[in-house]
């Protein structure tokens, strides 16, 4: 089977003020794979798939989608690359203001043209498959962190994108909706041919649902592979991450 | 010593000029939202369902406040004018004089105020939140405009507001003087109703009082905007946004209005 670019990122240079969080950042994620980036805390994995979506600029380099370059498309014309390229967020940033199914339901009214009553009705179906279809009801702050971060999975979905990206899907869910979240992502991939990108610490996702995997690590990229390359490196530092220990060479 | 006056005069310059950046700062960031919050109406690109929601939450619910700042106005406007009514005996008058005053300044002045601190911050703090917890973001990466889902309709919201808030507070007034009339001065209510129609006031001065709070309303909506959407630092953030919206509307109302009293004449 021939690999098809999805998404390019090209030499990405990103700082902060005095601070360089991303210093040369390069990868290929294929068409219809499940990518997952692993690193620290603070390394930048958030930062980096925030390029995607035009919510950060890169100070250098570029940034490749469907063989276009993005890095410099302004707020309109990233619409439909936001179309194209959902996003979860880190700390699922459902809206406040909004019950679970008003939140699911917005997307479909503002892009899919239906009434507000016919798009709650579609939302709460679309709560079915991360199982909140009980609480298409109730508001956000009411829920908790596993539950939001379900809704806001659900609601990444409505517009059905080609590429989602997941900011830490698994983290603050139970054992049993963080394999659902896994054997979702996988479903995406194997029946619809979406393109998954993870930013994930937990390695029994990573482990079995991941096609390939890269590395951060001081800004660079420092391995890029499948598991069996992950499982199987002489490198210390990826080594002492991927099995948790306490001590070894890697610095934080 | 001139070299000790020298750095003092520095430092007194160097402080004006910070703080002349910073309002020109602000009001060049309202001046920017206003027109990219204009652009949105040609061709509309607004969200008319939250443009209900927030005329509901904003209007229906500011009524009872406004009710009772409008109603006590009135009486104040009256006490304050019994004095003089009763030395001249000039009941005739009273309905005149607590109008003149009420309709052309202290209904606007007053209602703006209160509404600038009841829904301005209440803005400007849910705003500020929704930056912060980067709710904003999550409607940008929906492909969803800001500007046209959460500001304009709140924009709208305000500017209306506040200008039906205003018509309401101008009839409850005088409804309050009148009655207030009555039980301090014994001054029936038709005769301070005739005091107002008998050709001293017009709807001239209704209308002068409802174009300042056209006025005040884009300023608290632009106000309330900026700062909830430039709001920085998690909770202490939006509470300094709250702040400085308070601060930055009750002063604009106040230039405001001398600059339209002075235009309108
Ligand atoms: N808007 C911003 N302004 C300034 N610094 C930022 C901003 N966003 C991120 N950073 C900094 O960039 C670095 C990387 O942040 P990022 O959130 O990408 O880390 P992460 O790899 O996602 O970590 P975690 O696993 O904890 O989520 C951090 O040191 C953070 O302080
Ligand atoms: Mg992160």
């Amino acid at each position: 089977m021939s690999v098809e670019t999805g998404i390019r990122f090209q030499n990405i240079v990103k700082a902060f003020g005095p601070k360089r969080v991303l210093n040369g950042v390069s990868f290929d994620v294929h068409k219809g794979e499940v990518f997952f980036i692993i690193g620290a805390s603070g390394v930048g994995k958030s930062v980096l798939i925030k390029h995607l979506v035009g919510l950060l600029y890169p100070d250098e380099g570029e940034i490749w989608l469907d063989g276009e370059e993005i890095s410099k498309f302004d707020e309109v014309r990233m619409g439909p690359v936001r179309k194209k390229c959902a996003m979860v967020f880190q700390h699922s940033t459902l809206f406040d203001s909004m019950t679970c199914a008003e939140n699911v339901a917005l997307p479909l009214r503002k892009h899919k043209g239906l009434t507000l009553k016919e798009s709650v009705a579609e939302a709460k179906r679309r709560l079915h498959v991360v199982h909140m279809q009980e609480f298409g009801d109730r508001y956000p702050p009411e829920l908790g962190d596993g539950m939001r971060k379900r809704v806001a999975i659900a609601r990444a979905l409505t517009l059905e994108p080609e590429y989602v990206l997941f900011d830490e899907p698994t983290t603050s869910l139970d054992p049993v909706s963080a394999r659902r979240v896994d054997k979702l992502i996988r479903e995406l991939s194997d029946t619809l041919g979406v393109t998954s990108i993870v930013v994930s610490h937990d390695l029994s996702s990573i482990f079995t649902i991941a096609d390939r995997i890269v590395m951060l690590y001081k800004g660079h990229v420092r391995l890029l592979g499948t598991r069996d390359d992950f499982k199987h490196t002489p490198d210390g530092v990826v080594n002492q991450f991927i099995n948790g220990r306490a001590q070894g060479p890697m610095d934080l | 010593m001139p070299e000790d006056a020298i750095p003092r005069h520095t430092q007194v310059f160097a402080a004006a000029g910070t703080a002349f950046l910073r309002v020109a700062t602000t009001a060049g960031g309202m001046g920017i939202l206003l027109f990219r919050i204009l652009a949105r109406f040609f061709p509309p690109r607004i969200d008319g369902g939250e443009i209900w929601k927030n005329l509901y939450k904003m209007g229906v619910k500011s009524l009872p406040i406004v009710a009772i700042t409008a109603l006590f106005t009135g009486a104040i406007m009256v006490v304050q004018a019994a004095t003089i009514v009763k030395r001249y005996s000039a009941e005739g008058l009273l309905g005149w004089g607590a109008g003149f005053g009420t309709l052309r300044e202290i209904a606007p002045l007053l209602t703006a105020l209160m509404i600038s601190g009841r829904v301005g911050a209440n803005n400007t703090a849910e705003l500020g939140t929704m930056v912060v917890t980067e709710q904003l973001d999550a409607l940008r990466v929906l492909a969803i405009d800001p500007i046209g889902f959460l500001i304009v309709p709140r924009f709208v919201s305000i500017v209306a507001t506040l200008f039906m808030m205003t018509l309401f507070a101008d009839a409850l007034a005088l409804f309050g003087a009148a009655h207030t009339g009555k039980a301090l001065l014994n001054v029936d209510p038709v005769t301070f109703y005739n005091g107002f129609t008998a050709g001293l006031l017009d709807f001239g001065d209704v209308a002068n009082g409802l174009t300042k709070s056209v006025v005040f309303g884009v300023v608290i909506g632009l106000a309330s905007c900026h700062f909830g959407l430039a709001t920085t630092g998690g909770a202490p953030g939006v509470g300094r946004a709250v702040n400085a919206q308070v601060v930055a509307s009750a002063a604009g109302i106040f230039v405001l209005d001398y600059v339209t009293s002075f235009i309108l004449g």
